[in-house]
């Protein structure tokens, strides 16, 4: 580096010079004291990045000498006298100093060390530099190149040192220097090569080592003249050995290295004959193969995917391989065992190969071995094949004999396929096939290699916390959610889970609240229902906190006849709520809470003025059903204003706020406390005999027009209260509300308006009332329907009565409301109806004078409807008042009419259900034309859309159908 | 009967307004009308269903302020935050 002037630019470099230059402190070895405490950080300065400009200035160049790289020996001449023991850890440094020291590499192993970024690619060149410190100096880049290509001279020296990563040079340069030999050549070198090695050996390794390496080479030489004819066999009949998975660039190299290959299947052999000493290989293929076939229909998976006979040849090889795979490995453990004092040394080197190959092996399913054992693609396997070539040569790295048996079984593997696979689409189909898998097999170990390193990662806090620390931590946080009254403060929460729960049909406590002795608790929000790891998480949490109470709970128990609890002051636990101040103090006690709302009157005196109000009241009513009706005592007041009606309505949400909050304190039923059971009842029945007042309902209807109850129930929050009362209201409080709804039925703002809502064009008003309606159908019929579904006959009829005769029941049926109520009439008298044919209990029978009274009833109101059956659709109305508008005005954007009209047909079928023959004649005979009208523009497709269609047929049929009839039946 | 139960403060009157359609005015020539769902201390509000109405006074050149063209524009909106800070009344809509 220094030679082309890089130094002046690395501080570090100048540094080191400097210090070479003779400085030299008391410390020969202060370089390498990394990680110590006397490291002087030199290691944080170093240039670890721009690699690029090595590259940009040695890159294609070729092969350049480091002639003049002085830098470079002195450094490994410091080296030199390192602690031998450490010489790992301190090559392993000397990888990371070299980031810019080492230009020699790049242009030394051009292909290889400067790509593989493993420790090991740097061994070599430090104890190489090190032993060839002479040439270093002395001889030419050529001279150099000269001495490291004769692989035969150095590779003695080379191989005690135990370095993989400097291998694959020696082999590629040996390799192509032998391309042009015959195989007696390389057989005479081989020999030579393991009779030198051997001597070698003798002095550099230990006694057992040396044992066994000989017995090895003597081995191989006993075997090569019968293995040698099988070499040529299987050099003639097997085509180029494919290597379709070896994308790195040393894929040229194991393309040159091909006859090393060759050997290396030699050598091959021989282990296996040398270990197993089982059979010969023809032997092998034959049981093979039969093993083969009964293992087929374990193979199902393969069998689909590809064509039975490939399958079956692919099927062969996967055994074969399998089989080979589990002797290499029967190999590599009686290896191990024989030579794990000596390995151990040496594994540290090979750890990183070792690993490798470890996992792919114990990836468990043969496939995935099979698999993993064909991963050619990593670029150090590949120095592993070289590695091991070059073994078969020198012959006494034993921690080499590993990796040639792996190697071996990958070699065996492609033989197989070169063996049986014998057409080339064959071989392209499998390897296809192979690459995908691999591509898989890789993907998902990278998968799960991510993943061990997140779990490992977030492991480092294992048990850093004991238990009681992380019971204190919840208490701590548990501690600001404990409120005194857990279900308001959590209200919004529970009354969306209780609507979630009963949209979900769920039926679950009605409060989720942990509620505490001493009347604090804890709100738990929604029940989690989705699937994942929240619902556990909440879960959990859930049962930490009931422990938690649950513990406290006995802790106050305990504690309690001490009761020194707060004698040393309270302090809040709930910072949270100390909100800022606000702007405007609004006393939520004085005007939110119905009981205190006379401030000036006592409660007891509010509540005995309201019971003498009452029960003048009462008086009155029951005065005027005695006949004594006295027309001064009936006070006639003013309807009730709209802000008194609002003003009432708040009072009376207040109530029934209350009073659903005394049904969540109701005290168990099996209470031993009678006298809370008592104040309990006490307090609600009081609630309810206000809330009762307070709707006033029994204000004599004479009172005013409208009624203050119709006032009441003319806002909108009026009409939904009225299904919160309906849950506290006796049935009998709910017939009297139902009746004076019947009666004072034409006082409602909704009917009194309703033609409004026939209006063509769409105003503020016409929306308003709209909503209106809408409210009064949900909330209103909604509370007085139950009533209505369990009235009798004599009822109905009664309230029939009531209705034609005090409101004009035309008008009425012309608006929504007073059609459903009809409606909801008609169909409770046909239920009526169908079980006095069905029941057989006859006390539930309906009285003939009932019957009768019904009947009478029924046709008057018929009598009154008849004439304006027509008026009764909106869509009729609508059309009317079209027409009367001046022919100017703007078209009128298409009203979904047919939704408007579909309560009417449905009142007109309970209409035609009830009526006698003549009847249902008159109502065809006035329907007919709409009857018409709807299925022609039907079957014509006078409408817009499909729906529009169904919708017209869908009413028609409606009506059509309580009179046994269909509209396919009409033809237009 | 008392004609004004439970009315202490003038918040009381707003309260009577829940769920009511109410008018409000507003700092910067803006009306609404809509239905009050909500309000707090501040006036802030929630209303639904809103229609906002806004004045802009078009000063002519050469003329005095008080000659401006108003320009009325209004929008209708679903569902609306108000900061209290701009609200100058609240009221219930004139009875027509």
């Amino acid at each position: 580096m220094s030679f082309f002037g890089f130094e002046d630019n690395d501080p570090l470099q100048r540094e080191k010079q400097k210090f070479l230059a003779g400085k030299k402190t008391e410390e020969d070895l202060a370089v390498y004291t990394w990680g110590e405490e006397s490291y002087d950080g030199l290691g944080d300065a170093l240039l670890e990045g721009g690699d690029e400009l090595n590259d940009e200035t040695f890159g294609s160049s070729g092969a350049v000498g480091r002639d003049f790289d002085f830098t470079q020996g002195q450094q490994f001449t410091e080296q030199a006298p390192s602690d031998p023991s450490h010489s790992l850890q301190h090559s392993v440094s000397s990888l990371e100093t070299s980031g810019s020291t080492a230009a020699a590499a790049p242009a030394r192993q051009p292909h290889s060390l400067w790509d593989e970024k493993s420790p090991f690619s740097v061994l070599p060149r430090s104890s190489n530099s090190v032993r060839a410190l002479a040439d270093h100096h002395r001889s030419s880049s050529s001279a150099r190149l000269s001495t490291y290509s004769n692989g035969s001279i150095s590779s003695a020296g080379q191989a005690r040192t135990q370095s993989p990563g400097m291998l694959p040079t020696q082999t590629i340069t040996q390799g192509v220097s032998q391309t042009g030999r015959t195989l007696q050549e390389i057989e005479a070198e081989m020999r030579a090569a393991a009779q030198q090695t051997r001597s070698a050996a003798a002095t550099a390794a230990t006694q057992r080592q040396q044992l066994l390496q000989e017995q090895q080479a003597q081995q191989a030489q006993q075997q090569q003249v019968q293995q040698q004819q099988h070499f040529y066999q299987q050099q003639r009949t097997a085509p180029p050995r494919m290597h379709p998975q070896s994308q790195s660039p040393r894929f040229h190299q194991q393309q040159q290295a091909q006859q090393l290959l060759q050997q290396q299947q030699l050598l091959r052999e021989q282990v296996l004959e040398q270990q197993l000493r089982e059979q010969q290989l023809r032997e092998q293929q034959v049981r093979e193969q039969q093993l083969m076939r009964e293992e087929r229909a374990a193979r199902e998976l393969l069998r689909e995917q590809q064509l039975q006979e490939q399958l079956r040849r692919e099927r062969a090889l996967q055994d074969l391989q399998l089989q080979e795979q589990r002797r290499l490995e029967e190999v590599e453990r009686q290896l191990r065992a024989a030579r794990i004092s000596e390995l151990q040394q040496q594994q540290l080197l090979q750890s990183q190969y070792l690993h490798q190959h470890q996992r792919q092996a114990s990836n468990g399913s043969p496939l995935s071995q099979h698999m993993g054992g064909r991963r050619q693609q990593s670029p150090a396997l590949l120095d592993a094949h070289l590695q091991a070539a070059y073994a078969q040569n020198g012959q006494v790295v034993p921690q080499n004999i590993q990796l040639q048996q792996r190697l071996l079984s990958e070699l065996a593997q492609v033989e197989f396929i070169s063996n049986i696979h014998a057409s080339p689409e064959e071989q392209e189909a499998l390897r296809a096939e192979a690459m995908r898998r691999i591509m898989e097999t890789e993907r998902m170990e990278e998968k799960r290699r991510r993943k061990a390193a997140k779990i490992a990662h977030m492991a480092r806090y294992n048990d850093l916390m004991t238990q009681s620390d992380k019971d204190f931590i919840t208490r701590i946080q548990v501690s600001q959610l404990v409120t005194q009254d857990p279900y308001a403060d959590d209200f919004y929460a529970q009354v969306y889970g209780a609507i979630l729960r009963s949209r979900l049909g769920l039926q679950a406590s009605d409060e989720r609240v942990l509620k505490f002795g001493s009347g604090g608790g804890v709100g738990l929000g929604l029940g989690q229902k989705s699937a994942g790891r929240r619902p556990n998480a909440m879960q959990k949490m859930e049962q930490q906190v009931e422990r938690i109470v649950n513990n406290a709970r006995l802790r106050e128990h305990d504690k309690a006849p001490h009761s020194l609890q707060g004698a040393l002051g309270k302090t809040s636990g709930r910072s949270y709520k100390a909100a800022p101040r606000q702007l405007l103090q609004v006393d939520t006690n004085g005007a939110t809470s119905p009981t205190t709302s006379h401030p000036h009157i006592s409660k007891e005196d509010a509540i005995r003025m309201d019971r003498e109000g009452a029960a003048k009241e009462a008086a009155k009513m029951g005065a005027e059903a005695l006949g004594v009706s006295d027309p001064e005592e009936t006070v006639r007041r003013d309807p009730l204003t709209s802000k008194e009606t609002l003003a009432i309505l708040e009072k009376l949400y207040d109530l029934v706020l209350n009073i659903e909050q005394l049904r969540r304190e109701q005290p168990p039923s099996d209470s031993e406390d009678f006298e809370a059971v008592g104040i309990w009842n006490a307090r609600l029945n009081e609630s309810i005999h206000q809330l009762w007042d307070g709707l006033r309902v029994m204000v004599p209807l004479e009172t005013s027009n409208p009624h203050p109850f119709i006032s009441l129930i003319t806002p909108t929050k009026g009409k939904k209260l009225l299904p919160r009362v309906s849950r506290h209201l006796s049935s009998q409080q709910m017939l009297t509300m139902l009746t004076l709804l019947v009666a004072c039925f034409s006082q409602m703002d909704i009917v009194i308006d309703a033609p409004l809502l026939d209006a063509p064009h769409e105003s503020p008003a016409q929306a308003e009332l709209e909503r209106q309606t809408q409210a009064f159908l949900g909330s209103v019929v909604q509370s007085i329907l139950p009533v209505v579904a369990k009235a009798g006959l004599r009822l109905v009829s009664g309230l029939l009565g009531l209705l034609m005769e005090r409101s004009d029941i035309v008008a009425i049926t012309q608006t929504r409301p007073g059609l459903a109520v009809l409606t909801l009439f008609l169909s409770r008298v046909e239920l009526i109806k169908q079980s006095m044919s069905s029941a057989t209990d006859l006390s539930e029978l309906p009285s003939q004078e009932e019957t009768e009274q019904w009947e009478l009833m029924f046709d008057h109101l018929f009598q009154l409807l008849h004439p304006n059956l027509l008026f009764l659709f909106p869509s009729t109305r609508i059309g009317a008042s079209l027409s009367a508008l001046p022919p100017d005005a703007p078209p009128v954007a298409a009203l979904h009419t047919d939704a408007l009209d579909q309560p009417v047909w449905q009142f007109l079928a309970a209409l035609a259900l009830h009526s006698s023959n003549e009847q249902q004649q008159a109502l065809v005979t006035a329907l007919r034309g709409k009857v018409l009208e709807n299925v022609a523009s039907a079957n014509k497709g006078w409408v817009a859309s499909e729906d529009e269609r169904l919708a017209k047929l869908g009413n028609v049929n409606l009506f059509l159908h309580a009179l046994g009839l269909d509209s396919s039946q009409i033809s237009v | 009967m008392d004609a004004s139960p439970g009315i202490q403060e003038p918040f009381d009157l707003i309260r009577l307004s829940l769920s009511e359609r109410v008018f409000v005015k507003l700092r910067g020539d803006r009306e609404l009308t809509g239905i009050l769902h909500a309000y707090d201390g501040h006036m802030n509000l929630i209303l639904s269903d809103v229609e906002e109405t806004i004045m802009i006074v078009d000063a002519q050149d050469g003329a005095s302020s008080a000659q401006g063209v108003v320009n009325v524009a209004k929008r209708k909106l679903e569902m609306l935050f108000v900061r209290g800070d701009g609200v100058i009344l609240v009221s219930p809509p004139s009875r027509t």
